[in-house]
Order: structure tokens, then sequence, then C-alpha cells
């Protein structure tokens, strides 16, 4: 019978070495082989607890305290975390009854430098701001065509150097959006109530890991120093957002940004794209990509309409070399057969202030906003403006 | 819902503050169940489906234990138990794998045969509580242990949601008779509870997510031939990650229950500490090993049958007990290493039974269990066998020429949190915690306590599950 084994069976498993341990205090299961374990027991370290946890709270409060202080020191402000939770609660909107809106997807561009209130004002439809920071807009794309809710309007951003290498920074947030979780969901509606609005330290540049990796660590032979992005967005409860104003009014903040982007320019291409033809390669790809989804949503009666917003400096350098627009942009008009519109063909989207050279600074973007949103009621959706 | 998360924040000041109601126990016992099952159903709510088929064919299997005398009909009741969560656990976990093996088989002797993705998802901790439920009717079968007085307890048991999902695999013995008494938390005991759930949340959010897992990420999971210092690097990472993690996951689930009021035992007891292979199972996930033990490895015979009985028992087990964590062979081969590590033990002790080392040559087969231990990681964080024959291959220095990947700051958190770990272990190893903490001047506890409150929220963790969800 099982129940009459000796206590020697637990030898092979669970007895140490002699000796070694014993002075253990508290027996577990592991000491008591073949039989019941019996109701655990737990003891309280002898210690004044009111006063510990009373001494702990203060102490944490303080601390918080000084953190928040510290980040509102650095400019930063309380707003909306642009998590996974925020952008599926947007996400959501297309299937609980707003199929019919104008979505605007694509990468930070068209999240930092469209305004919805201007937008809303100039159209009259406030959209619904599901673009989302270095992912190119084609996984979206790709999703809203498979969604039978969404019959609505898309305003496409295209960020060439992630339109059409398929970089997806935040592709997780597509599956996260299909497969969330009623608890994560809940959490995210906690965070937006209690949290967000009022604390600033609550952004992904100052969370303890990023604050730690970008101290001066040395450096070790062979792995060159880079830096991640920074903090670049300020958000509001809709997903609106522009561009943080410390990259306005902090010139070291803003040349650091600089600096972030120029690790793209200057360092060697991934193997994968270290050849004119290579990359071509991989933009047909991804114009293909964009090919069928458009193709999906037009025969569902969606309006697609492609937009290039601005870029500056070294980044439009760095664009006009790798992703020229005779054969990306072009291409991907010719062949989607979907409007669009490129800030230089139109003076009206021309010289507004970048600070970080790829996106408009705040003031600017309502201007922005007004003339695009002007331009795309004008010359493309005007018939059913009327 | 995860512990580390907001939902759980808000959930167990709920469940605490319903708990302090002066409500009648069977209320607040019910209360505890509903609560359960909304933090199950909170991932997936279809799956608290299989959590009620699991105890409702485990109660009246129970009942009919009982009520059998004879022992074909009392094995019957027991078998339908073993049948239907092994069932469940087999389908779910390991439907997928069984047929692309099965397809492989069939490929080997030249017959193609593809069988349709299924696509299924793995219902968040099965494996855990499918043990616990099978440990309440083997344990009757055993006559180790009586039914619960009712339902409620039972299903109580089961569902209990400080175990359900990721352990301690609880035995009905340890649980039930909790449940006969009105339970409440002492001040002292809620506020102990209160700093447990801290320490656990910091070892799980700070040190394994925001420091470990990255480092590990980046070279199992990065597809790079990694030299000896990255290759050691990430595993010994992961050595510190899999403990933060799953550790801080049972001290979490042992402070919640004590803020309620209930005990629930130790499932980590420093095994980086440990000297010989059985004392790493004496301090590692230590409910699993005994339920393995006591469920596995003494029915196959235990070490009653001579030599090779023990050792085929003990392989048996190990294999097994591998499997239980994952439907991947790289899990069986862990499960392996540590069965020959176990018998090759055996084998040492037997030979140099007088054997007493001295305090250098114990530190010594400390550091060279912890050493043995880390190859076995290798084999349970690589997804395919040639992630892991890389990775060895990087740490015995096979790849001399490889570049560079981890940078210094990756390697000097790995050195820095790894090196804690272990010598935190060595000066813990015959004490408890609790131990520790009551001739800790109470400012220190205070100001400990604070500071891990604090990293925990200044590392804005997303909330990620825990490992051992996945198992």
């Amino acid at each position: 019978m099982p129940s009459s084994t000796s206590s020697s069976d637990a030898a092979v498993i669970a007895i140490p070495l002699a000796d070694a341990r014993a002075d253990v205090p508290r027996l577990t299961a592991s000491d008591r082989p073949g039989v019941a374990q019996p109701v655990p027991e737990r003891d309280i370290p002898a210690q004044p607890w009111r006063a510990v946890s009373v001494g702990a709270l203060t102490l944490f409060v303080v601390l918080m305290a000084v953190w928040e202080f510290y980040w509102r020191n650095q400019g930063a402000t309380p707003g909306y975390y642009n998590s996974n939770g925020e952008w599926a609660q947007q996400r959501r909107r297309i299937d609980t009854g707003e199929g019919g809106k104008t979505v605007l997807v694509g990468s930070s561009r068209m999240l930092f430098d469209v305004q919805l209130p201007v937008w809303e004002k100039v159209t009259g439809e406030r959209p619904i701001q599901i673009a989302i920071e270095g992912t190119s807009a084609v996984p979206v794309l790709e999703d809203l065509a498979a969604d039978p809710s969404f019959t609505g309007r898309v305003v496409a951003g295209v960020a060439s150097d992630l339109f059409f290498t398929g970089f997806a920074f935040r592709g997780d947030v597509i599956p996260y959006f299909h497969k969330e979780s009623p608890s994560k969901r809940v959490g995210n509606w906690l965070s937006r109530q209690f949290i967000e609005p009022y604390f600033a330290f609550d952004d992904f540049d100052f969370a303890l890991g990023a604050v730690m990796k970008r101290q001066p660590w040395p450096e070790r032979d062979g792995i060159p120093t880079r830096f991640d992005v920074r903090k670049l967005l300020t958000q509001e409860s809709d997903r609106n957002s522009h561009l943080w104003s410390k990259l306005e009014t902090d010139a070291e903040y803003r040349e650091l940004a600089r600096t972030i982007w120029s690790q793209r320019f200057d360092g060697p291409p991934p193997p994968s794209m270290d050849t004119p033809e290579k990359l071509q390669k991989i933009a047909d790809t991804q114009i293909q990509r964009a090919v069928d989804a458009v193709a999906k949503l037009r025969a569902r009666g969606v309006s697609v309409l492609f937009v290039r917003p601005p870029t500056a400096g070294r980044y439009l350098e760095f664009d006009d070399k790798f992703f020229p627009r005779e054969r990306t942009w072009n291409v991907l008009l010719a062949r989607t057969g979907a409007p669009g519109i490129h800030f230089m063909d139109y003076p009206e989207l021309q010289g507004y202030e970048l600070p970080e050279w790829s996106h408009i600074k705040a003031t600017d973007a309502d201007r922005f906003t007004e003339a695009l949103a002007t331009i795309v009621t004008r010359d493309f959706w005007k018939e059913t403006q009327d | 819902m995860v512990f580390n998360s907001l939902t759980f924040v808000a959930f167990f000041a709920l469940v605490l503050a319903m708990h302090s109601l002066p409500l009648g126990w069977t209320t607040k016992k019910v209360n505890l169940l509903i609560a359960s099952y909304i933090f199950y159903s909170a991932w997936n709510p279809p799956f608290v489906i299989l959590l009620w088929v699991s105890t409702v064919v485990d109660w009246y299997a129970a009942q009919g234990l009982v009520k059998s005398e004879q022992p074909l009909a009392r094995r019957a009741w027991m078998t339908l138990s073993v049948v239907a969560n092994l069932g469940m656990l087999g389908y779910f976990k390991y439907g997928q794998f069984l047929l692309d093996n099965f397809s492989a088989l069939m490929a080997s002797m030249g017959i193609a045969y593809h069988p349709p993705h299924s696509d299924i998802v793995l219902p968040v901790g099965i494996s855990f509580y499918t043990f616990a439920t099978l440990s309440y009717t083997l344990d009757i079968y055993l006559r180790r242990a009586l039914p619960a007085r009712n339902f409620l307890d039972y299903a109580l048991f089961v569902t209990f949601f400080p175990h359900l999902v990721a352990g301690p695999i609880m035995r009905p013995t340890e649980l039930v008779p909790q449940f006969a008494q009105p339970r409440k938390a002492t001040p002292s005991q809620l506020r102990f509870g209160l700093a447990l759930m801290t320490l656990g949340l910091f070892n799980k959010v700070v040190l394994a997510d925001t420091f470990l897992s990255d480092v590990a990420e980046r070279i199992y999971d990065a597809n790079k031939i990694p030299g000896m210092l990255d290759a050691w690097a990430a595993t010994l990472a992961f050595s510190g990650q899999i403990f933060c993690d799953f550790a801080g996951y049972s001290t979490t689930a042992i402070g919640a229950a004590m803020c309620l009021g209930f005990a629930m035992p130790d499932n980590f007891r420093f095994p980086y500490a440990a000297v010989g292979f059985s004392d790493f199972w004496r301090r590692w996930h230590i409910t699993l090993s005994s339920w393995l033990r006591d469920y596995l490895y003494i029915p196959l015979g235990g070490n009653r049958h001579g030599e090779m009985r023990t050792y085929a028992a003990l392989m048996t087990t190990m294999l097994l007990g591998g499997l239980w964590h994952g439907a991947n062979w790289t899990f069986v081969a862990w499960g392996g290493l540590h069965g020959t590590y176990l018998a090759g033990e055996r084998v040492l002790r037997s030979r140099f039974a007088n054997y007493r080392p001295g305090p250098l040559m114990f530190v010594a087969f400390g550091l060279l269990t912890y050493v043995l231990i880390n190859l076995t990681w290798v084999f349970f964080r690589a997804k395919t066998f040639g992630t892991a024959w890389t990775v060895l291959g990087g740490m015995v220095g096979a790849h001399g020429d490889a570049k560079p990947i981890l940078s210094a700051y990756s390697l000097i958190c790995v050195a820095a949190i790894v090196t804690g770990i272990v010598v935190t272990h060595w000066l813990m190893r015959n004490r408890t915690l609790e131990s520790v903490v009551a001739r800790a001047p109470a400012a220190a506890v205070s100001v400990v306590w604070a500071l891990m409150a604090f990293a925990i929220v200044i590392a804005q963790g997303d909330g990620s599950a825990f490992i051992y969800f996945q198992f």
C-alpha cells in the first residue's frame, strides 16, 4: 500500500547531505513524504507592526512625492499613458457603434501632428485616433480591412522609413486588442480614472528600468552606445496627442532627440536592407500588403486617403535618400489607386517648425491640422461633405 | 488577473473589505468563492467552466470513494478522477504536441500525415488546479484524508484565488480544515501579509521584469550566436528571473492568504544555496516536488524495489515533472537532466556514505550545484534544442569569434542581482525570512518595506504574466 511507505522513500528526491540543514525551523511537505500534509503554520515576526507599517507608508509617500516633484520639475505634466489599453479603447469604438467614422492610422507623425479638436472644427467630425508610434500603418489597415464593422473613412499616415519597411515597434497592439482580457480592460479603466490624470511620473521614459539604463555606464568593446527614444509626446483622453513642449523649450533635450534619430541615419542598415535591391524588395512587399488591404476596404465602400506628413533636416534627407518618392510614395498611390496628400505638393503643409526633424511642434500642429483637414474636405472628400 | 496589476489591487482591497464585514462565516466563504471565480474569469471567462468541471468531477469521485468499500469500486472512482483531470490537461496542454509528434513519427515512416492546427488555448493555471484537485481524490483514495464536510469548503479549496493559478499547490489537508472555523487576520497578520506581498511583487516587478528578463530574451530569443560571457550572463539572468518571478508569485500568494487569515505552505527555501540536487528539490518549488514524490514516485515503487526500479521511478518522475512544465521536448530534457543529477548524487552518496565535507568543500559543492542547475535552465528557457545547443556552445567557449551582444549595463545588472540572490540564499540558508525580520530593527523593516514599494511603483511594470502561468 502506498500509505505504508517508509520514510526513506523520500531519500532520492528530497534528502539533503547529512547535517546540512539541521536547524531549519519550519518543516515543509518535502520533510513529510507519503503522508497527509498538515495545516501550515506561519509565524508572525515579533515587531511593532503598526509603527512599522505607518513608518513604511510615510516614507513611501515622501519618496513618491519627491519622485513626482522631480519629473514635474523636468517639464512633465500629468497626461494619459500611450498604452496598448488606450489604443484598444479607441479601436473598440469602431466595433461599438462608431464604425462609420473617420479613422486616423499611421505612426507618430499622424499621432502628434493631427489635432483632433481642430480636425473636428474643420470637418464637423472628431476622428478616431489609432495611429501608433514607431509602427507602420499597414498592419492596422489590414486589421481594419478584416473588420466588417468598419465602414467609415481612413486617413493613413505614411512615415517612409516605417511604412515601406514594415517596421512595427508597437505591432503587439493589434493582437492585444483582439485578446484583451477583462482584467486588462479593467486595469486600463482604473489607471485612466485614478492614476494617469494626476501623476506626471507615469510615463515609460520615467520608469525605473529606463532611467537606470540611460545612466553613464561603462562601455563594452564592440557594443556601440545606443540611446533609446525618449519621451516625445503628451496625450489626452481620446489619444489626442502633441509633441512634448520640452522639445521646444529645452535645447539640450532637443539636441538629444536629434542625436537619437541620427543613430538611424548614421548606423549601418540591417542586413536585410543593406542594398538598394533588398530595400526595394521589402518596400514592394509592404506596398502589396497595402494594395490588398485597400482593395478590401474600398470594396466595402471605405475611402482611403494616404498622407505623407512633413519631415525636416536630416530626417528629410534620410527619407529622400533611402525612400525616394518615385520608388515608394508614387508607387503606393499608383498601385492602390487611393489618393494621397504629400506635404511637398501643398505649400500650406510646409513651413512648420519640427524641433527634432520628425514632428511638428504643438502650436504649429493646430495650423497644420487646419490646413490638412481643409485640403481633405476641399479636394478629396468634398462630395461626402456636401 | 495577475497580482502585479492595478485590477488586482482594486480586487484585493474589495475582498479584504468584504472579508472584514460582520457577516456569517458561510457568507464570507461564499464571498471568497465568488471572488475566486471572478479572479480566474478575469483572464478568459469561458475557462471557468473547466474549473467547474474539475471541481464537480472530483467532488463526486471523492463521494464515491467514501461510499465504496470494494477495492475495485474505489479504484474505479479514483481512475475516473485521474482520467478526467489528466484528460482535460492532456487535451488543452498536450493535444497539439501529441498531434505534432504523431505527425513527425508518421513522417519518419514515410507516411505523410498533416493534422490541422487546432489553435487550442491553454487555460491559465490548469496544471496547478488539476494537481490540487487530484490530490483531493488521491488522498481520500490513499486514506490519508477525509472528504470535505461540504461542497462549499471543497470548492473553495480548489478555487481559493491566492493559490489557484500558480500554486503553491495545496493539499486538501492543508487548506480544507482552515475553512472549518471563522478566520480573520489579526492586525499584525494583515500588516505582515502586506509586507510579504510587497516583497513578492518587488521580486517579480523590479528584479525579474525590470532588470533580468530582457537580458535572457536578448540571447535566447534573438537568433544570435553568443560568446561565453553573453551566454553565461543570459543563463544566470534567467536563473535569477525565474526564481524572482516564481518565488515572487508564491510570496505574494502567501501574503494575500495571510491578509485573509489563512496559512499557505512555503514553496521556496532559498534554493540557490542548495548543496546537491536532492537538497535543491527540497528548496525549489517544494509543493510540486513533494506532489510528484507522493503521487508519482512513491506509487511507482520509490526505493523499495531495488536499485534499478528506484532509478527507473526516479527518472520517470523527473521526465514527467519536466513535461508538466510544458508541451515541449526541451522540458523533458530539463527533467531528464535533473533525473540524471539525482541518480548520480544517489550513486555518490552510497559510495561515499561516510564522507562529510568541510566548510570550504561544502560551499564548493554548493557552487557546483548552482552551476549544474544553470545548465538545466538552458533547456528550460530555450524554445528549441537548436537554441539550447547554441547557448550551451557559448557557455563552454565554442563560439570564440562571436561578437558581443549584451551591453556593459546588462552585464552589471546580472552580476549585481544574481550575486545578490546567491549570497542572500547562502546567508538565509538555515533561516527563515520571519526569523531575520524578527531580529531586524523596526526602522530598518520600515525603510526596506517602503523602498520596495517605491521601486515597484516607479518600475511601472506592464502587468506581464508570471512565467509559471504558461505551465
